[in-house]
């Protein structure tokens, strides 16, 4: 089923001093199963872009296709509310959505609110909670009391316990450490492969696009500079320099390894075979 | 993104936006004061007028002034409601099953919205063309005779000037909660009543955590900055009263007094 | 004599855990300082006991040698500036202008010399043609280099940034980072940054590693780097340089353990065989 933006255009604060064309013309059709990591500048268009799968924003012109929902410039859609369970939304620091005196009952919030059963939500949300890593013990707990990670977490099963077909995420990791970040990241990459969930998540890190996500979608301007590969995208570092965006380390080792004249295959996508291949190039002791 | 313009300061440059904060609070005082004394309709029709002119002056477009007084439908046609109601002077001008309404009610209710039309435009006159500092300024200033008495002038007015800078972030943060937990299948509209109590709740409990945060925070860069309430500090901003600025208090006072005029004697 | 200097400093937000617990370390004046470890591992705590923000349970802080006290809090304050994560929540002013004057009206600058001030700081950190803008009108990063201008106004000794640079995009973060390097350069300020950023803790002078409040170490980066116990514990990130370095052991290249890119990439230039 698809999800797809047919010339899309998004314009804010029409006819006012202010207004603004956050998405201009897009056409975009995200591959389902997989991880596509949408990137851009400040400003670009990525926030707007997929708040349009959930239709927290309707298109000022074309048309989008989620799943089997058609939404196009102009009409007013009714009964957002099924497309809002299929299409899980989490926005930047989520943790500040969290409102029940208990982890247990705010996650079971998303559940109840699309008609499941007290019994069928608290089921459901614990099960988010241990997918996410938040043992039995933080349950009863109220949400003030978890650390900052923990928060995340809870906020992220809130939205899990919905049980979305696709899972679209806005900067999840910003602000964790570099454990915690790993260790979300991983948990969005089995989701994805495990659990089956697309994928669709807005990040300005590099390292992440490079080490997690399977497509690259690159928004300039409120449109859509780039859509390939990861493996496309990372293969000549000029593409991401010319848009603009620091490669990730790796790739910048193996360019300034190329530089300094050694011969570094474009296939090197880890540490351990740019080793091995640099290896076999220098006097080795022992 | 912003449809909610009440309070909120548009930067132009216009001969309204350069008057002194001072000038244009009391010319403010003397127009609210104006507006609730019964003039009639000549009254309300010559203090329109010169909002009107204010406005013009301020080059804030007229749609801007319509939107500032749109939070504000709900309420008026609420007025009515209960004015129809209550109100039984007049000719009853229709009846609607075993409802009459009077002439009495309309004429009251027309009466309140004109006021608080009025209200809400010169408010706006005011929040629109000055930005919050040197509000803040002003009040601090137009306070200091006060202060002798033990009013905190320059507390209030640091109070006020931090609210009005922080209130667009909140509304942001309002609508980004609200997004959040319409995402998680909360309906803001529709839905029984304990839905939307607890749909209401999904969004004041985040605003006030994350409200208390921000307060936290401010303090701490206040203080590492070296702020210390009462403490003597100097000023950036030096008011300075100008012809234009004289003329705009004597101005608005002089409309106030012509008010009085008309209440009196037409 | 230290610039700063923290001697057994526990701290508690409760009164039952302490966040901060036995934490001694010293900082050279000028030195690039950076304060690493997991989130809720006590920096930002630290940082803001430095500031004289929250008040220490017990040990004691010496800023340029003088202990911290409530009676000298504002005098020694002032030789410190504390640059926070949140770019909205620390903008006090209505515009750029207003905001840095902030700062000097704190300090009682009379008012003539104010507007020199502004510019001149304003300029330092690249905000000159927006002095007029409002907050809503600026990027994070241009309101993280207004409250670094805001903070330079004061002429501090000491700058801290608690992590300054962790809610912006990679311009914002990139820009901040240099604005912080050519300061650190140009003032001879001694820097005290918090952050996940590991390219920043590879080239600073000292770092500090905070877990669960306790010291874990004060070092040079190298030192900080050099167990593989301690970064797996304390969960922290390691340089790329780092990794491949140990990579290239296992492959039987014996390269020296180097903090950056391109010092690896001179050191393997050395041992490339000649063709």
């Amino acid at each position: 089923m698809p999800i797809a933006f047919e010339k899309v255009s998004h314009v804010y604060s029409t006819g006012t001093p202010y207004e603004f064309k956050a998405l201009d013309g897009v056409d975009l059709a995200f591959t389902e199963g997989r991880m596509t990591a949408v990137i851009g500048r400040t400003g670009s268009g990525k926030s707007t872009l997929v708040q349009h799968l959930n239709a927290l924003l309707l298109p000022s012109e074309g048309t989008v296709r989620v799943l089997d929902r058609e939404i196009t410039a102009g009409s007013t859609p009714k009964g957002l509310k099924k497309l809002r369970g299929d299409v899980g939304l989490i926005f930047q620091f989520p943790e500040y959505q969290l409102f029940e005196e208990t982890v247990l009952k705010d996650v079971s919030f998303g559940p109840k609110n699309f008609g499941a059963s007290e019994e069928d939500a608290r089921k459901r949300a614990k099960q988010a909670l241990r997918l996410c890593g938040l043992e039995e013990q933080y349950d009863e707990r109220s949400p003030l009391e978890l650390s900052g990670g923990q928060k995340r977490r809870a906020a992220i099963a809130g939205v899990l316990a919905m049980d979305p077909k696709v899972l679209v995420l806005d900067e999840p990791t910003a602000g964790l450490d570099p454990r915690g970040t790993e260790e979300m990241m991983k948990l969005f990459r089995t989701l994805n492969k495990k659990n089956n969930k697309t994928i669709i998540i807005v990040t300005h890190d590099m390292e992440q696009v490079f080490q997690y996500c399977d497509e690259v979608v690159v928004m300039a301007d409120g449109k859509v500079a780039a859509h390939m590969s990861t493996d496309e995208f990372f293969a000549d570092s000029s593409v991401c320099r010319g848009l603009g965006i620091l490669p990730p380390a790796i790739i910048r080792t193996c360019d300034a390894l190329r530089e300094a004249g050694f011969d570094i295959p474009k296939e090197i996508r880890t540490s351990a075979a740019l080793a091995k291949c640099v290896a076999q190039q220098v006097r080795r002791h022992g | 993104m912003g449809s909610f313009v009440l309070g909120k300061y548009i930067a132009l440059d216009s001969p309204v936006h350069r008057l002194d904060p001072r000038a244009k609070i009391v010319a403010m005082l003397a127009m609210l004061i104006a507006i609730f004394i019964p003039a009639g309709w000549y009254g309300y029709a010559v203090l329109f007028a010169a909002v009107a002119g204010v406005i013009l002056l301020s080059k804030l477009s007229f749609t801007f002034i319509w939107k500032s007084m749109k939070p504000m439908l709900f309420m008026m046609v609420f007025l009515f409601i209960m004015n129809c109601f209550v109100i039984r002077t007049g000719e009853v001008l229709v009846t609607v099953g075993k409802i009459s309404i009077y002439s009495g009610a309309v004429m009251q209710t027309l009466y309140i919205i004109v006021r608080l039309l009025l209200m809400i435009m010169i408010t706006t006159c005011l929040t629109a063309t000055t930005k919050p500092l040197d509000m803040t300024l002003g009040i601090e200033d137009l306070l200091k005779p006060a202060s002798r008495i033990g009013v905190p002038g320059h507390e209030i007015a640091m109070l006020i000037s931090i609210a009005l800078r922080f209130i667009p972030d909140l509304i942001e943060e309002t609508t980004r909660i609200m997004k959040a937990q319409e995402s998680r299948g909360v309906d803001m509209k529709e839905g029984k009543f304990s839905e939307k109590i607890s749909a209401i709740l999904s969004l004041i409990v985040p605003l006030f955590v994350s409200a208390f945060q921000r307060a936290d925070d401010l303090a701490n860069a206040m203080e590492a900055r070296g702020y210390a309430p009462g403490e003597k500090r100097t000023r950036y901003k030096v008011l300075k009263m100008r012809v234009w600025d004289w003329l705009t208090v004597i101005g608005a006072n002089a409309l106030l007094a012509g008010t009085i005029v008309i209440a009196r004697f037409l | 004599m230290a610039a700063v200097e923290v001697k057994n400093l526990t701290f508690s937000y409760d009164g039952r855990t302490n966040a901060v617990e036995d934490v001694t370390f010293s900082v050279e004046p000028g030195a690039y300082c950076t304060i690493v470890g997991r989130n809720g591992s006590g920096k930002s705590t630290v940082a803001k006991l430095i500031a004289g923000l929250l008040d220490r349970k017990s040990g004691e802080i010496l800023i340029e040698g003088i202990p911290l006290q409530k009676s000298n809090l504002l005098e020694l304050r002032s030789r410190i500036g504390i640059v926070f994560q949140n770019p909205d929540n620390q903008f006090i002013g209505s515009t750029v202008r207003d905001d840095i004057a902030f700062g000097l009206e704190n300090h009682c600058v009379p008012q003539e010399e104010m507007d020199g001030i502004i510019e001149r700081f304003a300029s330092e950190v690249g905000m000159s043609r927006y002095l007029d803008s409002e907050p809503a009108r600026l990027s994070g990063g241009q309101k993280q280099r207004v409250a670094i201008a805001g903070v330079l106004a004061m002429h501090p000794d000491i700058l801290i940034f608690d992590e300054a640079t962790s809610m912006l995009d990679p311009q914002g973060k990139d820009r901040i980072k240099q604005v912080i390097r050519d300061l650190h350069k140009d003032h001879a300020l001694t820097i005290l940054s918090i952050t996940h950023d590991i390219e920043e803790v590879g080239m600073s002078d000292q770092v500090v590693l905070l877990d669960q409040g306790k010291l874990v170490i004060s070092d040079t980066p190298e030192a900080v780097f050099s167990s593989e116990e301690r970064i797996r514990r304390t969960g922290l990130d390691v340089p790329f340089s780092l990794k491949l370095v140990k990579e290239l052991r296992r492959y039987g290249v014996k390269v020296d353990p180097v903090l950056q890119t391109d010092m690896l990439v001179e050191e393997l230039c050395r041992l490339r065989l000649k063709k």
